[in-house]
């Protein structure tokens, strides 16, 4: 168990960017500017999203924090580590907008790459993925394939997979990108316990506005060329349930949103 | 249900063809010592069933080998291919270039190079002719990964082995079967054309070219519905295979 257990991160927060740049294809015609001195804090427990058009560097900021990239410049802390010795220890779960299960793989062994990877052994293993599985409420399904589930169904698998080894911050690429409405919102919902159940940190790429007021403590809004937040709106609700789709509150906070983001693009 | 709607239509159309086939030759349309009929081929296949049965042993077995011999290497060779770039960009017309290599021009001259009582050169031909598909398959399966799959194995810091055992080799897989479907009745058709061209007289080949030189065409004809049944056991047990190793896909339809 104690293998497992989440390091303590200290006061860092769960996240820190400090003057972040990313340019791709740097000194060639083709040179792009990703981001551009991008300061951002994720406290522990808290919900961020970053929103934008295409092209505001959203994605790229995500996967620098998952040391996916190299950045070009600046300083980036998760669990108050660097970023390259937090994917090592696998500080962080990551989804992406394909659930990108592996079709050859039963759900339960999905679930448990992670875990296998760390080298956990089998019984801790079994228990794990039990529980995950019963937090994304896939309990009977266990044994089946990826192919043989819904796109909704396989997202879910997806998130269990990635919160496996109980990290301390998700990183979500427009994980529910691809499903529909209905499917959306209810997953919204689910995941919004999960990491209330988990006390797990997430950062959360999407283009939509009401997805992230919904989800959200702070909203991050980033306009493109370069790529760099322009606005953080602040997001409280004293509840978020399906109520609070319909509320003030919530429209206020769309609104803020959507002004927000119509100023950073430049006419 | 299925079964049966899978399975009647061909055998219907099988029983027709062969009837018509009798049909034909019996009024006089093809003269019998062209084409015999299947009821004579038949006749021939009974009598000479223990004949048929240790050629096909013999033609098989050396079939099995290339086919073995020649996918392992393929296999392998697509492994190392798909890991350095520059080889797989230089690998695939050479593999295209083995591919053109005519059996006929090959094999007169392995018997040469062999004793003329080894089995080598038979199976070197069908271990040639299995490489192409299986390469070029699996090749294509090794480098088509999926990027988010590659990406959720770098945020695991998952090692180029690991990657390769966990990822890239069962990914692979479908491709690889596709080549070795391709490749099982092509082992067979290489060991018995093989034969035609010298070398031991003791498989499908051999006797067909054997009984058609003494113009027994029924016998001769009976060799090879004994090559193509071996043929189809080659094939159906790879699909077989191919079910067993790859569960994920037969209850997909589930």
């Amino acid at each position: 168990m104690s293998e497992l257990a989440s390091a303590p991160s200290g006061p860092a927060g769960a996240v820190s960017v400090q003057g972040v740049s990313k340019v791709f294809n740097a000194g060639r015609p083709d040179e792009v500017v990703a981001l551009s001195d991008v300061d951002l804090t994720v406290e522990r427990g808290q919900f961020v999203s970053l929103i934008g058009p295409s092209g505001c560097g959203k994605s790229t900021l995500l996967r620098l924090v998952g040391d996916l990239l190299p950045p070009s410049a600046g300083s980036i802390t998760v669990s108050g580590k660097p970023a390259g010795k937090a994917r090592r220890d696998q500080e962080y779960g990551i989804a992406f907008q394909q659930a990108g299960l592996f079709d050859w793989r039963t759900v339960r062994r999905n679930v448990a790459l992670p875990l296998e990877l760390r080298g956990t052994d089998r019984a801790a293993r079994n228990a794990r993925v039990d529980e995950m599985l019963a937090l994304v409420g896939l309990s009977d399904f266990a044994g089946h394939y990826p192919a043989q589930l819904s796109g909704g169904m396989q997202q879910r698998v997806a998130i269990a997979r990635a919160l496996a080894v109980h990290p301390n911050l998700l990183l979500m690429d427009e994980p529910f990108g691809a499903l529909d409405e209905m499917t959306r919102e209810r997953l919204q919902g689910e995941l919004l316990r999960i990491c209330a159940a988990m006390g797990t940190s997430t950062v959360f790429v999407t283009h939509s506005i009401s997805e992230a007021v919904f989800l959200s403590d702070r909203v991050v809004v980033m306009s493109p060329r370069p790529g760099r937040i322009t606005t953080i709106v602040d997001v409280a609700f004293p509840e978020r349930d399906e109520t609070t789709r319909q509320s003030v509150l919530f429209f206020d906070a769309v609104t803020a949103v959507r002004k927000a983001l119509r100023e950073g693009v430049p006419a | 249900m299925r079964l049966v709607r899978s399975v009647v239509p061909p055998v219907v159309v099988g029983v027709v063809a062969l009837l018509g086939w009798e049909l034909t030759v019996r009024i006089g349309r093809i003269a019998p010592f062209v084409l015999p009929e299947p009821s004579a081929i038949w006749t021939e296949l009974a009598h000479e069933r223990a004949n048929v049965w240790d050629a096909a042993l013999t033609t098989g077995l050396n079939a099995l080998i290339g086919l073995l011999a020649g996918a392992l290497a393929a296999v392998l060779l697509a492994m190392v291919a798909s890991r350095v770039p520059a080889l797989a960009e230089v690998s695939v017309p050479f593999a295209a270039v083995l591919n053109c290599l005519p059996i006929i021009a090959l094999a007169p001259i392995l018997y040469n190079m062999f004793e003329a009582t080894s089995n080598v050169p038979r199976r070197l031909v069908a271990a040639i002719i299995v490489f192409f598909p299986v390469f070029v398959n699996t090749l294509r399966g090794l480098r088509e990964v999926n990027p988010t799959h590659r990406e959720l194995m770098h945020s695991y810091a998952a090692g180029g082995w690991t990657f390769a055992r966990l990822v890239r080799l069962p990914g692979a897989l479908p491709f690889v079967f596709t080549g070795l479907r391709q490749a099982s009745s092509l082992a067979v058709i290489a060991a018995v054309v093989a034969e035609y061209f010298g070398g031991l007289q003791d498989g499908l080949g051999a006797r067909i070219t054997s009984a058609a030189a003494l113009t027994a065409y029924p016998r001769a004809w009976a060799y090879v519905v004994g090559a193509c049944a071996l043929g189809l056991v080659f094939y159906l047990t790879t699909l077989l295979l191919e079910r067993i190793s790859m569960p994920w896909r037969a209850r997909q339809s589930a």
